[in-house]
């Protein structure tokens, strides 16, 4: 009995400790400052302060504007679904450009040495220009340092590299804008005064760190009423997120509406969870997760919101930031840039196009991705 | 001739008999004490619905404590069981997906499992290298290995038929859960009225003795380690077929884990000592302890600060118990 009494003091006293400070940041949520987006898209953001160009620069490159160019696009690694995506959407913009050649080639493991030596000899065999998403932001930079003294534009995609060894990097999504898209989705589906619980990683993983403290600063801002329960953590283990979504399920019961899953592993895991409780229509389902592994639980009607962004659509701006920049239209100092279907992409930390709001994976749209 | 006799200087074995139930009887205290504790806080604990879910998700880890149990027992240790597991998950998952009839995909990865650990214990009785050298090897020839041959990319698509760990029998009993209970009895009884169950604790307490008394010990290592195959591609089974997505790499510290379950169910680390109803016991007291966390609003983090302080407990008892009796 005292033990008991104890764990319930315990308990109640940690309880009191997270209800007496409404304003108290979400367990799991970082210390950094935040910039939450506007609630409606028909607001404008608040300006983030601007930032000098830091992208690097090519020496004496051939002045191509308006001629074809050849690039090669090297990934990762190929022959998985992402890159598959991000090489078809360069293919679809260097169609619609015509005058466009790019051609994608690397390893076949995501081996930083293989994808320097992929770099290292296309330079030698000489192309227009570079697209990559790096294995390793510093170790590739001497690589990529060394295709601009060469005269050869460098343009990243997915996975940056230091500023300086590159011109530009097109980035998939910002946190904010994915705290935008999860808390908007979960208000949608669960209900704007209802309660939810977060499935992450671990407290102190930097990028769901990052997302949760955007999240409850747009919640704060867009949904009030939104009510946070609790953050549990569950590292990147499938069998653990699973047993942690389901304790969740169990310990809250009706109140429980949404569960936020924060990584790949977590969202297929909290799905799987409410899928086994019978819960689904009744306990919301969000998360950031690749469409794959969400296919079973989306087409069954049980999840309705994927959270990512559309790789296809990278490898098509990352191609477009590429023509603009052998064409001139894309300089240092520039707020924006055109990308054919997507329209203006703007410019963010300097030297980076952010591709935009992120994309959301539905029942109609997932059957078109494999990755 | 008793494994009691053989483990070292007992007199009484009545006495040890009772000082290993009571090991057991502990454990089973403290899995209903726990529940009846975090159920006062919080009713919904006690729902039938989550109990049964708690053994459902970690049942995996019980059947595969099972196999360690007798490893130590055996004298032995494995730390590549992890890394199996996730090998085992993969390659019956790679042949579900591909079309292979769901029986042989189940197959393969019992087979598969007896085939590794056969091997270690082959290597480690004939070639006489120590087991925690032999596992370590393993266990970076698994876990390369998986990620080099799969690059990590998760299996998906899984036929429904694949999921063993859906079945439910008479409509309520969860397969696992079945499982777990039918393989903690059936080896819990070989191991005790066996003539090969015994040879377990015989080799683990006194390799000399046991060889005195005509008991092969290379054999009998290499049959604990085959045995312990067939338990890791069974926990790898329940493993793989909990979730719709296999995610090819090796579930972090899940040897840690089992060791866990057996060495706080009484398993001695010095070998000799030791039942699977501790063990089974263990892996349910340890899952308890995870979910209760939650329930009670305490970070799930510290379930690995509980389970060192249930290890160090269990260890200090144990050393302490055989000190006493050495003085005696």
């Amino acid at each position: 009995m005292k033990l008991g009494f104890s764990a319930a003091f315990l308990g109640a006293t940690l309880l009191a400790g997270t209800a007496s400070a409404a304003d108290k940041r979400w367990d799991g949520a970082d210390d950094l400052p935040v910039n939450p987006l506007a609630c409606s898209a028909g607001e404008a953001n608040a300006a983030p302060a601007a930032k000098p160009y830091d992208g690097g620069r090519p020496t004496n490159a051939a002045d191509k504007a308006g001629k074809p160019i050849t690039l090669v696009d090297v990934p990762k690694l190929i022959g998985i679904g992402y890159f598959n995506a991000t090489s078809k959407g360069m293919q679809d913009a260097a169609k619609a450009l015509g005058n466009v050649t790019v051609k994608t080639d690397g390893p076949t493991e995501a081996k930083i040495d293989e994808q320097i030596k992929f770099i290292d000899n296309y330079i030698t065999s000489g192309v227009d220009g570079i697209l990559f998403a790096a294995n390793d932001p510093v170790a590739i930079a001497p690589v990529l340092k060394k295709a601009l003294s060469k005269g050869i534009h460098v343009v990243g995609y997915d996975a940056n590299s230091t500023p300086d060894a590159r011109e530009w990097f097109v980035n998939q999504a910002e946190f904010n804008g994915i705290a935008k898209a999860m808390i908007d989705s979960m208000a949608k589906e669960a209900g704007e005064d209802k309660s939810f619980a977060i499935v992450t990683s671990t407290f102190t993983t930097p990028n769901q760190a990052r997302w949760i403290a955007e999240m409850w600063a747009y919640a704060q801002k867009c949904h009030p009423k939104l009510k946070w329960l609790e953050t549990v953590e569950a590292q990147e283990d499938n069998n653990l997120s699973f047993n942690q979504a389901t304790t969740l399920i169990n310990k809250h019961g009706d109140k429980l509406a949404g569960l936020f899953g924060m990584t790949s592993v977590a969202t297929p895991a909290s799905a799987e969870a409410v899928t086994k409780a019978k819960l689904c229509g009744k306990v919301a389902v969000v998360g950031l997760a690749t469409p794959n592994a969400m296919k079973p639980y989306v087409n069954a009607d049980c999840v309705k919101s994927v959270v990512l962004w559309n790789p296809v659509d990278l490898g098509y701006a990352a191609t477009y930031v590429m023509r603009a920049v052998v064409d001139g239209t894309l300089k240092p100092g520039a707020t924006s840039v055109e990308a054919g279907k997507l329209g203006k992409l703007n410019v963010v930390n300097g030297s980076e196009i952010l591709l935009g709001s992120p994309f959301i994976f539905t029942k109609q749209n997932i059957k078109d991705f494999d990755f | 001739m008793t494994a009691e006799t053989l483990a070292g200087a007992e007199a009484d074995p009545r006495r040890r008999l009772r000082v290993l139930a009571s090991q057991e009887a502990l454990l089973a205290i403290a899995v209903i004490g726990l529940a009846i504790v975090v159920g006062l806080y919080n009713p919904r604990f006690l729902a039938a619905r989550n109990l049964s879910d708690v053994l459902l998700g970690n049942a995996y880890i019980a059947v595969a404590a099972v196999g360690m149990s007798m490893v130590i027992i055996s004298g032995n240790i494995d730390i590549s069981v992890g890394a199996l597991i996730g090998v085992l998950a993969t390659i019956s998952g790679t042949l579900a997906v591909n079309g292979a009839p769901i029986v042989v995909a189940w197959l393969a990865a019992l087979v598969a499992g007896v085939v590794v650990m056969a091997l270690q214990g082959v290597i480690i009785a004939y070639l006489r290298i120590p087991a925690i050298v032999v596992t370590l090897g393993m266990l970076s020839v698994l876990k390369g290995g998986l990620i080099s041959v799969t690059g990590g990319k998760w299996i998906t698509d899984l036929p429904d038929s694949f999921h063993l760990a859906d079945i439910e029998l008479f409509g309520a009993l969860p397969f696992p859960v079945f499982l777990m209970i039918l393989v903690t009895i059936l080896a819990a009884l070989w191991m005790r009225y066996s003539a090969s169950g015994r040879a377990i604790y015989a080799v683990g307490g006194s390799a000399e003795a046991a060889r005195l008394c005509g008991i092969s010990h290379p054999r009998t290592i290499v049959m604990v380690f085959a045995l312990h195959g067939l338990f890791a591609g069974a926990a790898a089974l329940l493993y793989a077929t909990q979730l719709r997505v296999i995610q090819s790499t090796v579930p972090p510290n899940l040897e840690l884990t089992i060791i866990t379950a057996s060495v706080v169910g009484g398993v001695s680390i010095l070998g000799g000592v030791g039942t699977v109803v501790g063990s089974t016991l263990a892996a349910v007291l340890i899952a308890e302890i995870a979910s209760a966390l939650v329930f009670i609003d305490v970070s799930p983090y510290w379930i690995r600060a509980v389970q060192g302080v249930l290890i160090l407990v269990t260890v200090i008892a144990d050393i302490l118990r055989r000190r006493r009796m050495a003085g005696a």
